[in-house]
């Protein structure tokens, strides 16, 4: 039987055969003969969502604009599909060819949360390549990491040969470049080959070139370079002008329903706010805006290109551009007679007005979101939200007069500082938002309320003012729930919240260092994978292979780290520097804000790394 | 002549094939996937009215996961006439090479007048023999053909599905049973070959493996009929 009927066969068998077939509208396809590099990009997740991602939807347009390179798609397949392909031994292929991944030269992983880890180790499994990155010979790929979960890569550090810290769209085809030019001439060998990256590429970082050393109590006692020409710390790499960088126009269009089916604008990178959880508001500085004549350009081409009929506008807080009128008057100039949507995800509650409310399709909707994170003011400072209750009540009393009976608040529980009093402010906004709703004339609010309070836990993270915290126990946070519920005595608000449990693995692995790599590998093989999935995440397995492999969880979680101790991610420069970090730490505790980049420069360091932009001086 | 519809548009049919890998797409998904076709077609598309406005697209018969279809039909709402011609090569532009288009035209018949379809069905199993297609065609050929289907409401109930077959020949073909079905198509009547396969399991022993490594079902859809048995246009 031909491969081909095979897996045709196999397809037949599985849930959402969809997911597999590849061949979609906009695929790039090419003459093997022309290529010299093969590029396998894996995302650590389904199809569904990986497709979603604007990160992979770049990096595969850069690289493919190189005549000689060859990026393709590769998704983990669902366990059924995982399940048949070993009983019928059948290797992970990429979406385009159908090759195998472990015949690729390059295999790049886009590593966007911690729990996707599995998943990704999983598939270097099934690409029949050794998991360790010291087990591979000559013949392997070269598998590198890159995205938000690289500026801490120690936990994954045994598996990667190669990590691309920052932005990658000049760093890969730099890596490519270099392989091609050392295949060409001759002289390429794994070492030789990441040697070189190492020494001359920026914002590359190869771990097995790194000696760590711990004390006695298991901090780092050193991180030192093998070698005297690489670097001893890794700087990262951002795009300085975002409006000549390449963006996608023709993405590969999937038949099936994919999480974010819509056209994705990238407005701008970096973030002016400084919430001191986030870790994306700090590692994606400094904030690099694109001018409103090449968005509106692009989305037109892309809406030629794809017959979407939404633009999302991305980027981390929306009303922050500065340029955000323009942009959408000069969208709407044609999206409505063409009946295309706009639609403006992360909305800030201080900058929501009734005009933006009006442009967008949050209209249609009934349902809009803000994410006021803490319940009071005093909780609201320490994290530097910067928003007030005021602020609230006016987003609010606009949506509802727009029409949206609807509405969801994020907060986040185990915040540095937060006392039982804070959690019951959470109850009480909730309540104040009803009572809002209540306040406006009965003709205006013909239809019903509801109020969502969605509450995760505070995970803390690499280069934000918070990655020294310590998370709240398992038991404090089951407390903490419990409270809030208590406090919640209106039928008009719903109350959700994440598992504590997934929480602290991912603090686990968020500040975890090398120590860790013992515990994935001893998950891979148990077969672990799709942790992200409320379905397959066991925080028992996890904990039993922690201790199977002599981890103390705690260590990573409710262990505040010192301010003095060697942080697993010292070796990485952000751009914004410790010093930053530490004073915006005692301001937390002193309860006092910091204004936003708009304002005045608060000198954070990222200003160092360049980039055209308007905010830094 | 190409008339308007009394209701203000223009109605442009396309005949088109859906086969490889395309038979894992659903048609739901095929659905959303041609409204956005048809929008990078530039066409003078006619929308529909409301909060969601889509273009107006009307299918022939809804295949199922795992069918191929050599011939499938799409009706198109235009606002202004446009050149089949041109409309043809501007549909081909946008979809890949498993989803070639073939004809345009405007259409004086309704997809519902759609009564049969013609399939043709590989079935590669173990122990093809001429006696095995025999004894597959006059199991499905017999007087009464009963299998079990699964109601709306959920519940398995046993339907004759003779009345169903129009014509049908089943014959050995390089170690595969080769099927030639035209079945009921009609809204009221519509028979999926997936019921003729269901007989052919529990009666003729096809598939006793269950090995998709070693046995091989294909399914397509070769030509739709309207009730005087000629090619539907």
């Amino acid at each position: 039987m031909a491969l081909s009927e095979r897996y045709a066969s196999i397809l037949k068998t599985v849930s959402k055969p969809g997911r597999y077939i590849g061949g979609e509208f906009n695929a790039v396809m090419k003459n093997k003969d022309d290529v010299r590099c093969r590029f396998a990009f894996c995302f650590p997740d389904t199809y569904e969502i990986g497709m979603s991602n604007l990160g992979v939807r770049i990096l595969y347009d850069v690289l493919n604009r190189h005549p000689a390179i060859w990026c393709e798609r590769v998704y983990a397949p669902w366990v059924d599909m995982m399940e048949k392909m070993k009983t019928y031994g059948i290797p992970l292929t990429a979406m385009e060819s159908g090759d195998p991944v472990g015949d690729f030269d390059l295999i790049g992983f886009s590593l966007q949360y911690e729990l996707c880890y599995s998943t990704a180790l999983a598939m270097i499994k099934m690409a029949n390549v050794p998991l360790l990155s010291r087990d591979r010979g000559e013949e392997c790929p070269i598998i590198i990491g890159g995205g938000p979960c690289a500026y801490n890569p120690e936990p994954i550090a045994d598996f990667f040969d190669l990590f691309n810290i920052g932005e990658g769209e000049e760093v890969l085809l730099e890596i490519c470049e270099l392989y091609m030019k050392m295949k060409r001439e001759g002289r390429y060998s794994r070492e030789g080959f990441l040697r070189e990256a190492a020494r001359s590429i920026e914002g590359v970082y190869v771990p097995a070139f790194y000696d760590v050393s711990y004390h006695e109590d298991g901090t780092i006692a050193a991180f030192t370079p093998k070698y005297d020409d690489i670097p001893t710390k890794i700087k990262k790499r951002i795009i300085s002008d975002l409006d000549t960088v390449p963006y996608p126009e023709k993405p590969v269009m999937p038949y099936i329903e994919t999480v974010h089916d819509r056209i994705v604008l990238e407005v701008y990178r970096g973030c002016i706010r400084g919430c001191r959880f986030c870790q994306a508001g700090m590692v994606y500085r400094p904030i690099r805006e694109k001018s409103p004549e090449v968005l509106c350009k692009t989305a037109k081409c892309l809406y030629e290109n794809t017959g979407y009929d939404e633009i999302s506008l991305i980027s981390l807080s929306i009303s922050d551009y500065s340029r955000l009128p323009e942009l959408c008057d000069n969208l709407l100039s044609w999206t409505d007679d063409a009946k295309v949507s706009l639609s403006l995800p992360s909305l800030r509650i201080d900058s929501f007005s009734e005009e933006l409310m009006k442009k967008t399709t949050g209209v249609r909707t009934g349902g809009i979101t803000f994410a006021p994170e803490a319940g009071t003011q005093r909780l609201r400072d320490v994290i530097n939200k910067n928003v007030t209750e005021e602020d609230l009540m006016r987003a609010v009393g606009i949506a509802f007069r727009g029409g949206k009976g609807n509405v969801k608040l994020y907060f986040m529980d185990g915040l540095p500082t937060e006392t039982m009093e804070d959690i019951a402010g959470i109850a009480d906004l909730a309540k104040k938002v009803v009572g809002e709703y209540y306040r406006l004339p009965k003709p205006q609010r013909p239809y019903g309320i509801g109020v969502t309070i969605s509450v995760s836990c505070f995970v803390p993270k690499p280069f934000t003012p918070f990655q020294w915290e310590k998370q709240d126990s398992f038991e404090t946070l089951l407390e903490k729930q419990a409270h809030l519920r208590s406090c919640i005595d209106d039928k008009h608000i719903r109350y959700t919240y994440h598992d504590a449990k997934v929480s602290a693995i991912e603090a686990v692995f968020a500040r975890g260092d090398r120590k860790l790599g013992k515990a994935l590998a001893l998950a891979a093989e148990e077969g672990i994978v799709f942790d992200a999935w409320d379905e397959f995440f066991s925080y028992d397995t996890y904990m039993d292979i922690f201790a199977r492999t002599g981890i103390d969880a705690a260590f990573y979680t409710t262990r505040g780290f010192g301010l003095d101790e060697i942080l697993p991610w010292d070796m990485i420069d952000c751009g914004v520097t410790k010093a930053y970090l530490k004073n915006e730490r005692k301001k937390a505790y002193e309860e006092k804000t910091t204004p936003s980049c708009a304002e005045h420069c608060n000198g954070c360091g990222a200003n160092a790394l360049g980039g055209k932009n308007r905010w830094c001086h | 002549m190409v008339s308007l519809n009394p209701n203000g548009f223009y109605n442009l049919r396309f005949r088109f094939r859906k086969v490889g890998n395309l038979q894992f797409v659903s048609h739901l998904d095929l659905v959303r996937t041609f409204s956005k076709i048809a929008v990078r077609t530039k066409l003078p598309l006619w929308f529909t009215e409301g909060f969601n406005p889509k273009p107006k697209l009307v299918f022939s018969p809804p295949l199922s996961i795992g069918v191929e279809s050599e011939t499938e039909f799409l009706d198109v709402r235009l606002t202004q006439y446009v050149d089949p011609e041109t409309a043809l090569a501007a549909m081909n532009q946008n979809v890949t090479e498993e989803m070639r288009f073939f004809d345009a035209y405007y259409a004086e018949t309704k997809l519902s007048d759609i009564a049969f379809i013609s399939y043709e069905i590989r079935i590669q199993t173990a122990g093809v023999s001429e006696e095995l297609a025999k004894k597959c065609q006059e199991t499905l050929l017999a007087d009464t053909v009963l299998a079990v289907k699964k109601g709306k409401d959920g519940e398995d109930k046993t339907v004759d599905i003779r009345p169903g077959i129009h014509s049908l020949t089943v014959e050995e073909k390089d170690g595969a049973l080769l099927l030639y079905a035209t079945l009921s198509s009609d809204s009221s009547s519509f028979l999926n070959p997936d019921l003729l396969i269901r007989v052919l399991k529990e009666k003729c022993n096809v598939f006793a493996k269950d090995d998709p490594t070693e046995e091989f079902l294909s399914v397509k859809r070769i030509a739709m009929l309207d009730k005087d048995m000629k090619d539907f246009r």
